[in-house]
Formats: structure tokens, C-alpha cells, sequence
């Protein structure tokens, strides 16, 4: 039994025809605004798209089921113009540009077979391609160049109409104008050079949710949360959007609402680092009562495009930053992780914090991995040279490695800074440190084998800060308490300020450990600061 | 016997239990790039056949003033150098942003976590014990996080018995949590604390108290420093000797 033949791809789908609603400059232009022609539109499909304010382009491919032949739809158009108080031309054809040169040209109700754009086209003159100003002309400076060409160059060549471009043989064309000579000559045959781009609503991302029974626990409010995020989510996925900030209203049992707001760092629409993010608010800034419901609004974003490639390393993902960041805010307290950031100031340590970025998918990482790539071969390389040469045990001579350190990788000696500096007995003879003992413990002290030093380093003297802590010197009372104001100015660090006047001694003790110790001047007092390790 | 070690040795990796209950840590192929993180400084590398080895626990150990955080500071620059993210737990608050920026650190690209640590502790003794635990805890969150470059432990400052307090299952956790990740994971401290959990050790020593730093005039030069490799978990035993220099 023979099979039945495959339907014709047209049978599919339907023939692309697009309508064009064009509306004259008149005396009720203002009357009638852009709105009122998107109105035309929506009624007959949801993919249209508003090409000027004047100007809108409709899909009506599927409508010859609906209405009949395109000659009805665009009737139907004209008449619903008319029922609002428009008086627009109408074409239909098979390409939007078609259309829309045609809408622009003839009054009234114009409908083009298909096929026949080109020849419908041709006695049009050429200077409707200066009203035609869509996107296809992206920038002002290119459209000049369009009017220029079709108000000077036309007259030149003898030009007159849109089929006299279209005839003219294409490379010859380009030569003489380059590119964007091909789309104006595509724009005189009828033929689109880009698609149709709906026009989208405005969406609300709003979801609630009554509960039976009032919850009070973060576990259950975990699973709402869940169920409220999980198909907004997939709307904002449909959208190509992401949040961009998340809000969370609880209405409470006592009729109070609490409002908390998240400001997400990058765009996200991941269920469950959203769901973790605002538990984790919520964990940190609980509702006073039981909650009886539970709204989320969001916020929406153009959704974030990622270009990932081979070369580099894969980061972690704004996501996972973005709760890793939530977790050791919760855990550690807001103000003790982040960026360290260096500043431009001679105070000892001085330092600052700034907020950790959660998007690092950027150009110089790859760049740097690409460099990165290259020490890599060279290490190994190298590895593979001494391979033959050393046994199980060995050992390189100080010579080599130092050279190579100093000249090469300048492996800089580190500090490891006492965020509160610690309080010395130092021993001195002939000005200059002999003996460093502390009471804390872990710092053992002993007798210095070397010093360097001093360097006398001073600031901010001028701020009104050294007269205040003078004063509060001299009414505290107890040692402690002393040394505790004390602290507090020399501290390195940002959150110390003030005034400092130390010299600063580097010493090796006879432990084996090299301290950075200090002399404040001003209550003459030592200080361990740093340790160099 | 054999037979029997052999069927247990089966069984156990069968149900991904070989690595918590042996020693084999999973053998790092010398070809893949990706296997490790040269730490920037080409003869070290060179001992450690291209770099620390990523998905495993490597340890720097030593005494105060040995080169620990010198060589932590040239890891962290030559992995930020890559462009990867690099995190410090810092149990004791005790990171120099000066000496970072001075080795050449991207700051950008790091992650620092301060832990809170208390000068004066008064009666309550327990407050830096629960300030190494919270530190613990915030490393894990990181390595959970993952596709971190490099994530550092330092308890470098802190007292020995402190550390021994934390639960040994500890390290056998993070252990499993880093294995077969691109993270390199460090810890960095006075002795040992991993014990088996731990893939490779850098032990630090200065030299000698006459030569091992150098102070010339007024000036602090650096240090000289004798790192030991122990590879204590490796299939091969290893143990070399690699001397280092620092300049202030």
C-alpha cells in the first residue's frame, strides 16, 4: 500500500505577509498617537513591531485561515483604522520593507502579490528610501550618507526610481559605495534584510501565596519560597530576564507587614541561590510574628550572556558567589570579608575593604591565563632538565635558587601584621635594641642578634585627633586601660586613624624570629607590629 | 592474604571509601596542566614536578620567620596572575595588604575573610578557639562554593593545641570535598595538621640563626629559607630539600 507523500513545507507553515499601517502627517497627527496604530495591531496579531512613531509593521502570516486572503485582512485593517479615527494607509505584501515602502508611497489600501514586491516597487521614486529611515540605518551618520545618495548621486546617475537602483548590477554598486550600497539596493527590490522583532509587554513578576496556617520557622517558609520562585523563574527565562532585585513582602499574623530587599550583584533567576538568598536575609533580619503571606516581586533585567570558552579556567559563578557571599555575611559579619584595597598613605598597614566582585568572566583573565600557560611549560621544563641529575633526596645550591629568586621572581620577604599591636619590654643600649620580652603569649622574645633601624615614620600630627587622645590619656587610669587607648591610634589599618609617631626597628631574636617592633614617641612605649615571615 | 587485602582494597573503592580509609591519594598526571598550580617560583616548581597538586590538601609548616607567608604571598601572585579566584581564610587577621601588593598579588581576585580574633581575652579563653572553629567553617563554605583557583587556611600565628582541638574528621572532610576539584587547597600553619588527609608538605626552616637572615647596615635584607618536600600520602615516598631566598 503506498504511503501517502510528505505534506509541502508551505502546509507546514504559513507564507511569510506582512501588513503595514502607515499613518500621514496631518492636522489630528497628535490626536492620534502611536499607541492608538499598536492598538490596530494587537487586534489582529501579537507579533507586530513599531518601526517609527508613524509606522508599524504587523505579521499576518496566519491570518488567511482566519480572515481569507490578504485582500480581506488588510480591508479588515483599513476598517478597523477607520472605526478609530485613523486614517492610515494599509499595504499588505510579502516582505516588511515591501510593505512598508508601499504603505509609505500610496494612500488607501494596497496589497501586493507575492513574488511581485520588486515590480510593485519600481515606479516608486527613489527618494521614499529617505523616509524610510528604519533600523537598517544604524547610525544618524549612515543615514546621511542615504539621503546623500539618493538626492545627489540619483540626479547624477540619472536615477529616478526604486527600480532603476534595483536594476543596477550589485558588486558594481558596492565598489562605488561600499556596503551599505547593498542594503539600499535590497531595500529598492523589497527584500528584508532583518526580521521581525515583536514588540513585548511590559510583564509584572509578582507571585503570592496565602497560607492556611502561619508559619513562623525559616524551614518552612524555605519550601513557599520554592514554590513562589520556580515559575518565576521560568517566566524570566522565557523573557531572556533575570533579577535583578528580588523583593520579599511577609504580611504578619498581626496585620504588619515586613518588606526585605535584595539587590542581586549580577543578574540571576536560579531557584535555589535565590531561595538561599533571601532565607539568608530573612535568617539575619527575622519577621516579628508568624507570616500568613508570602509575596515575592521581582525586578527584572536583561538577562546575562556569558561567552565561555576553552582556554580558561572556570570560575565560579556569580550565583555561587553571590550566596557564598550571603553565607560569610551571616557567619562572619558584613564588614569582615571582602577585597582588600591597598591606600595611598605612609600609615603603617593602612589598608581598606571593598565589596568582592561576583562576575570575573572578564578579557584580562584570559589574557592572563593565557601568559599563565607559558610559566606553567617553562616550570616543567625545567623539571624535566633536573630530572636527570637529582636523585631521591636533593638539594639546589643557595646560589641558583637565590639568583633566581632575586632576579628573576623577587620573592618578597612578607609581614604578618598584629592588627593590635603588642605590647614590648625592649632593653636598650647605645640607643638601640638589645632585648625584646613580652607578656603575651606565643610571643616568647629574647635577646636580639641583629637590628636594623630606626626609621621614624610620623603623620596626620596635624589632625585634632593627638590632643583628644592626650586628654583621654591622662584621665584613664590603670595600665591596660593605657595601653588599650593607646592601640586604637597605632593600629595599622584604616579603622585606625589618627595621628602616629614611631621609629620602627627591624630585629632577629635569638629564637629564630625577625619582629617589627616600634618606639611610640609620643608615650614612649615599644611595640611588637609586625612579623616578618 | 594479599588476595584478601586486595578484595577489601576492591570493595572499598567500589563504594568510594579508598581514600578515607587508605593512604593512596589519586596519582597526579604530570601531562595535565590543569592537575596543578606552580606556585611562581621555578625551582620549587621544578622539585614539585610543575606545581602544587590541585584537588588535594598541601600544607606550609613551620616555625614563625621560616618564609611560610612569603611563599604564600608568590602562590597567591602567580595564581591571581592565571586569572583565578583565589580565597584567604584568615583565622587571626593577621594578612599584610602591603606585602601582597608588593609581591605582586591582583587583589582584585582575592577573597579575604578576616576571622575575629580577641587580643584580651579575660575570663572567656574559649573566644579565639570558637574564632579558629568559625574560620573552619568559612573555609568550608568557600570550598563548597568551588572553582576557586587557590583557597588558604592560615593559622600560622596560632597556638598548636588550638589547632589540634579542631576534630580530626575535619581534615578528611575538606579532603573529600577538594579531591577531583580544580582547587588548590592550602594550609598553612606552625606543624602539621592534616597528618593523613594532607598530599604534600612543605616544611620551613631558616637556615641558621648567623646566616639565615640578612641584615646589611640599617637594613633588613631577607631571608634565607630551607623548605623540606614530604609527600606523605604519595604512592612514591618522597622528601627533597629546595633553598629559598627573600628579599624585604
Amino acid at each position: 500500500m503506498p504511503s501517502a507523500p510528505p505534506p509541502e513545507p508551505s502546509a507546514l507553515s504559513p507564507q511569510p505577509l506582512y501588513a503595514c499601517l502607515y499613518r500621514p502627517p496631518s492636522s489630528d497627527a497628535a490626536a492620534v498617537g502611536t499607541a492608538t496604530l499598536l492598538a490596530i495591531a494587537q487586534e489582529f496579531s501579537p507579533r507586530y513591531e513599531r518601526q517609527r512613531d508613524d509606522l508599524v509593521t504587523v505579521d499576518v502570516s496566519g491570518l488567511t485561515r482566519l480572515l481569507g486572503p490578504a485582500q480581506t485582512i488588510g480591508e479588515e485593517l483599513r476598517r478597523e483604522a477607520v472605526a478609530r479615527g485613523v486614517r492610515a494607509h494599509v499595504a499588505v505584501a510579502g516582505t516588511q520593507t515591501a510593505a512598508a515602502l508601499i504603505a509609505l508611497a500610496r494612500p488607501g489600501l494596497t496589497v501586493i502579490a507575492r513574488g511581485e514586491e520588486a515590480s510593485a516597487l519600481a515606479p516608486l521614486p527613489l527618494g521614499l528610501l529617505e523616509k524610510y529611515e528604519v533600523r537598517s540605518q544604524k547610525s544618524e551618520e549612515e543615514a546621511l550618507r542615504t539621503s546623500d545618495f539618493v538626492l545627489r548621486t540619483s540626479k547624477k546617475w540619472g536615477l529616478r526610481t526604486l527600480g532603476d537602483l534595483a536594476s543596477l548590477p550589485t558588486a558594481d554598486l558596492v565598489a562605488r559605495f561600499g556596503r551599505p550600497a547593498r542594503a539600499w539596493q535590497a531595500m529598492a527590490r523589497g527584500e528584508d534584510r532583518w526580521p521581525l522583532v515583536p514588540m513585548l509587554e511590559e510583564e509584572r513578576f509578582e507571585a503570592s501565596l496565602d497560607l492556611e496556617w502561619p508559619i513562623s520557622d525559616l524551614e518552612p517558609l524555605s519550601f513557599v519560597l520554592t514554590r513562589l520562585l520556580e515559575p518565576l523563574s521560568t517566566r524570566l527565562e522565557r523573557r531572556d530576564r533575570g533579577v535583578a532585585v528580588l523583593h520579599v513582602l511577609l504580611r504578619l499574623v498581626t496585620r504588619d507587614t515586613t518588606a526585605r530587599r535584595l539587590e542581586l550583584p549580577t543578574p540571576m533567576r536560579d531557584v535555589r541561590a535565590l531561595r538561599t538568598l533571601a532565607l539568608l536575609d530573612l535568617e539575619a533580619h527575622p519577621a516579628e510574628a508568624a507570616i500568613d503571606r508570602v509575596t515575592i516581586v521581582i525586578d527584572p533585567t536583561p538577562g546575562r550572556v556569558v561567552q565561555h570558552t576553552l582556554y580558561t579556567r572556570a570560575q565560579p559563578t556569580p550565583e555561587q558567589l553571590s550566596t557564598l557571599l550571603a553565607r560569610l555575611g551571616a557567619l562572619m559579619g558584613q564588614d569582615r570579608f571582602g577585597v582588600p584595597v591597598a591606600v595611598d598613605t605612609d600609615r603603617p598597614g593602612a589598608f581598606a575593604m571593598a565589596p568582592f566582585a561576583t562576575d570575573h568572566n572578564d578579557q584580562r583573565s584570559r589574557l592572563r591565563a593565557e601568559g599563565a600557560s607559558a610559566s606553567l611549560a617553562e616550570a616543567r621544563g625545567r623539571c624535566r632538565a633536573e630530572a636527570g641529575t637529582r636523585g631521591t633526596r636533593g638539594e639546589i645550591s643557595l646560589e641558583d635558587s637565590a639568583g633566581s629568586a632575586r632576579s628573576a621572581l623577587n620573592v618578597v620577604s612578607a609581614l604578618r601584621r598584629c592588627r593590635q599591636p603588642v605590647p614590648a619590654r625592649v632593653a636598650v643600649a647605645d640607643g638601640r635594641p638589645v632585648r625584646v620580652t613580652t607578656d603575651r603569649r606565643g610571643f616568647t622574645g629574647g635577646a636580639v642578634t641583629h637590628c636594623a633601624g630606626p626609621w621614624r615614620t610620623s603623620g596626620e600630627w596635624w589632625t585634632e585627633r593627638k590632643l583628644e587622645v592626650r586628654s583621654q590619656k591622662l584621665e584613664v587610669k590603670g595600665q591596660s586601660s593605657l595601653q588599650t587607648s593607646n592601640f586604637k591610634l597605632q593600629t595599622s589599618g584604616a579603622e585606625g586613624a589618627g595621628p602616629w609617631d614611631r621609629d620602627e626597628w627591624d630585629v632577629s631574636l635569638s629564637d629564630g624570629a625577625v619582629y617589627r617592633v616600634f618606639r611610640d614617641r609620643d608615650a614612649d612605649r615599644w611595640f611588637i607590629d609586625a612579623i616578618v615571615d | 592474604m594479599a588476595l584478601a587485602r586486595a578484595d577489601l582494597e576492591s570493595l572499598l573503592r567500589a563504594r568510594q571509601l579508598d581514600r578515607t580509609l587508605t593512604t593512596a591519594l589519586p596519582q597526579i598526571d604530570p601531562r595535565d596542566e590543569h592537575a596543578l598550580a606552580p606556585c611562581g617560583i621555578s625551582a620549587l616548581d621544578a622539585r614539585l614536578g610543575g606545581g602544587f597538586p590541585r584537588g588535594q590538601l598541601s600544607e606550609l609548616v613551620g616555625p614563625r620567620s621560616s618564609g611560610r607567608t612569603s611563599l604564600l604571598l608568590q602562590m597567591m601572585a602567580a595564581a591571581t596572575a592565571r586569572g583565578e579566584l583565589v580565597a584567604l581564610v584568615d583565622a587571626l587577621d593577621m594578612f599584610d595588604v602591603e606585602s601582597a601588593a608588593a609581591a605582586g598579588v591582583d587583589l582584585e581576585r582575592l577573597l579575604w575573610i578576616r576571622g575575629h580574633l580577641v587580643t584580651n581575652q579575660g575570663l572567656c579563653r574559649e573566644l579565639n578557639q570558637r574564632a579558629i572553629e568559625q574560620a573552619m567553617r568559612a573555609f568550608t563554605l568557600v570550598l563548597q562554593a568551588g572553582n576557586f583557583g587557590l583557597v588558604v587556611f592560615d593559622v600560622a600565628e596560632a597556638p598548636a593545641d588550638a589547632v589540634r582541638r579542631l576534630p580530626f574528621t575535619t581534615w578528611l572532610r575538606l579532603q573529600r570535598m577538594v579531591e577531583g576539584s580544580q582547587t588548590a587547597c592550602l594550609l598553612v600553619g606552625g606543624e602539621p595538621m592534616a597528618r593523613s588527609s594532607a598530599g604534600l608538605t612543605l616544611k620551613f626552616g631558616s637556615r641558621n640563626l648567623e646566616t639565615g637572615m640578612r641584615f646589611h647596615g640599617l637594613l633588613f635584607d631577607g631571608l634565607e629559607v630551607q623548605t623540606r618536600i614530604v609527600r606523605a600520602r604519595a604512592r612514591e615516598q618522597e622528601e627533597a630539600c629546595v633553598a629559598l631566598s627573600t628579599s624585604a
